[in-house]
């Protein structure tokens, strides 16, 4: 239970037991069971947030520091600048693992300085020699002396800018067309750390913060990992990675209060709108499929094969989560949430297997009613939970869909007019309705 | 207990990595500058002025082209050695590429980027040159900023230390004169060489 919910409930326990709801013995029990939560957390997580950003400006500075060019200090001592902030802040480190490896504070705090102590090794010896290339280069050899650190010093702060490191560099290596098939296994490189930190205390604010940052770099990386060589394959792999987030996202949770503590599924819930109003314009689905796959020579087979994988086994991977592990009774709304797997898995192989894409304004078409059924289904369960979180996502899936098609120029203006006016009388037909039977369930009750 | 003497094991064996790496580019590059044999680069015509916008020039050689044999297959993205002679001149030019590490001679490993065929027929490749940058301090860079009026292409030259396969930049040259040297005489403002003279 959180600590909000368990202020709650000692406070409505002395009126429970004056109204005679539990007597005081069961009090007296509850009270032990759920202790009152220490006013101390929010002092000790501003001990730790110190020792972070404390770290990170330091460690910063001495970059800039060095950046400046210390010409006339010549290379023997420029060297020595270089070795020994890294061999400092390696011994600190060191001695925290030994001396300090309780304190969140001190092992967050170390392991940033280190990290940032060996950007600024690399960098001030790329510059003194003139050597090391560019700023992909850089990146590939801080992301690896960086990769076994959030394990080894369980620092959460590391993971994170680890994780930021390789996307950077990721996207740099794209952008200069270099491979980038290394991504996936690096990253692994996280999840021993987040494994023991869930383990440790998966409701606390650590657990919270690395699985966003976990959920946003999947994100980012399944774009920049893909080799691109079959159009249109990037699809099926967003389709299946947002559909997996939100399925494990439900089915890993065990009661987690708030959005914040559920990153999985709002980052696959937002990706998945973002992507279906994307997809439910035709142009997207145009030239996609195995009739237009780039032949030349330039593209990585293992890569290739890779995205296959990945926007087979992704849809897959979330329907077995679903089958396998996942309360469908509990989740009918996540589940609702993956109409897209089982729609893409139809319509993209019939506009790949069109030569001209000529069935494209299906697939259009079938991502438009998936905005409409999710985002009225949406409402429909925020209205009967009464929840109005979820009531509000459902009307700002449907009010996106709108605004999109209203601007959409490939429809004709009576076509979108007409439809427009229909579902517009849906609505109100389902207000009418109802209304009516609010009435009868209000005249039914005394 | 052994879980963390085991960590701190892992964690002393990865420090020592973590500071070799830097280490040992510092030990290679030092060699090179040592011992290594000087080649000169020639540069594509700079503006020094552009150049130095940022904290380091950019540096373009005139010739980044190495030719290949027919026999050798597709290179994009691989690793080649290129083996380093000199032109009447004295500027490094680069010989033909080849996938085994010569046995006499200098010689570059170098990474190929796209390939193209010239007039004559002869398969030639693009290579990623290590020494792209040239890096200065932020000072010197203000200073060439600030004659901005003053521009124009200058004939510029890299001296490299070569061994073993390393390169590490020695000096850059402009208008014939070390960069600093250049610098302190006018930099930008000092007197156009004529291209070719």
């Amino acid at each position: 239970m959180s600590n909000r919910s368990i202020r709650w409930l000692l406070a409505e326990l002395p009126e429970l037991v004056s109204d005679g709801v539990v007597d005081e013995e069961s009090a007296d029990r509850l009270r032990k069971r759920y202790p009152e939560p220490s006013s101390l957390s929010g002092s000790r997580l501003a001990v730790i947030v110190c020792a972070v950003f404390g770290a990170l400006l330091i460690g910063s500075g001495v970059i800039l520091l060095l950046a400046h060019n210390w010409d006339h200090l010549g290379r023997p001592m420029r060297t020595v600048i270089a070795i020994l902030p890294l061999l400092v802040s390696q011994v600190f480190a060191g001695w925290v693992l030994v001396r300090r490896g309780e304190s969140t504070a001190w092992r967050e705090g170390s392991a940033t300085l280190l990290a940032l102590a060996i950007a600024a090794a690399i960098a001030l010896v790329d510059q003194t020699y003139h050597t090391g290339d560019d700023l992909e280069s850089f990146l590939w050899r801080w992301s690896l002396l960086l990769a076994p650190l959030p394990w080894l010093l369980n620092s959460s702060s590391v993971a994170l800018i680890y994780l930021a490191s390789l996307t950077w560099w990721a996207g740099a290596a794209k952008a200069d067309r270099l491979e980038v098939i290394w991504l996936w296994p690096l990253a692994l490189a996280v999840v021993p750390h987040v494994v023991s930190v869930l383990r440790e205390n998966r409701r606390g604010l650590r657990a919270a913060n690395l699985q966003w940052a976990c959920a946003i770099f999947l994100c980012v990386a399944a774009g920049l990992g893909l080799e691109w060589r079959v159009p249109g394959l990037w699809i099926l792999v967003y389709t299946g990675l947002f559909a997996l987030m939100i399925a494990s996202g439900a089915a890993f949770r065990h009661d987690e209060v708030g959005l914040w503590r559920r990153p999985f599924e709002a980052v696959g819930v937002a990706g998945s709108v973002v992507l279906w109003l994307i997809l439910s314009f035709d142009e997207l689905w145009r030239h996609i499929g195995w009739h237009h796959i780039h032949n030349d020579e330039r593209f990585h087979e293992a890569a290739s094969l890779f995205d296959v994988v990945l926007a087979v086994g992704l849809p897959l991977a979330a329907l077995a989560v679903v089958a396998l592990i996942l309360d469908q009774k509990r989740n009918a709304l996540q589940l609702l949430w993956m109409l897209s797997v089982p729609v893409v898995a139809v319509v993209w192989p019939l506009v790949a297997a069109s030569e001209d894409s000529s069935f494209r304004w299906i697939a259009a078409l079938a991502f438009s009613l998936i905005l409409f059924v999710v985002g009225i289904g949406t409402i429909a369960s925020g209205v009967r939970t009464e929840h109005l979180g979820t009531v509000n996502l459902g009307m700002t899936v449907v009010a996106l869909l709108v605004v999109v098609r209203f601007f959409d120029a490939e429809i004709g203006f009576i076509a979108k007019g007409l439809a427009f006016i229909a579902v517009g009388i849906g609505f109100l037909v389902a207000n009418i309705i109802m209304s009516r039977r609010l009435q009868r369930a209000e005249g039914d009750s005394p | 207990m052994t879980g963390k003497r085991l960590r701190l094991a892992l964690f002393v064996v990865l420090a020592i990595i973590q500071l070799s790496v830097a280490a040992g580019a510092i030990i290679r590059s030092e060699i090179a500058l040592r011992s290594g044999e000087v080649y000169r680069f020639k540069l594509r015509p700079v503006d020094p002025v552009d150049a130095f916008r940022g904290r380091y020039v950019a540096l373009r050689l005139a010739e980044s082209n190495a030719p290949i044999a027919e026999s050798l297959p597709y290179l994009h993205n691989k690793k080649v050695y290129v083996p380093l002679t000199v032109d009447d001149e004295g500027f490094a030019v680069f010989g033909q590429a080849v996938i085994d590490r010569p046995d006499t001679g200098d010689y570059l490993r170098l990474r190929c980027g796209i390939e193209h065929t010239d007039e004559s027929g002869q398969r030639l490749v693009s290579l990623a040159i290590p020494f792209q940058r040239y890096y200065m301090p932020e000072e010197l860079a203000k200073e060439v900023d600030r004659s901005l009026w003053r521009r124009g292409q200058r004939p510029a030259w890299v001296a490299v230390r070569v061994r073993a396969g390393a390169a590490v930049v020695e000096d850059l040259y402009v208008d014939g004169r070390p960069i600093r040297e250049w610098l302190a005489d006018g930099g930008p403002e000092s007197e156009l060489t004529e291209p070719g003279s």
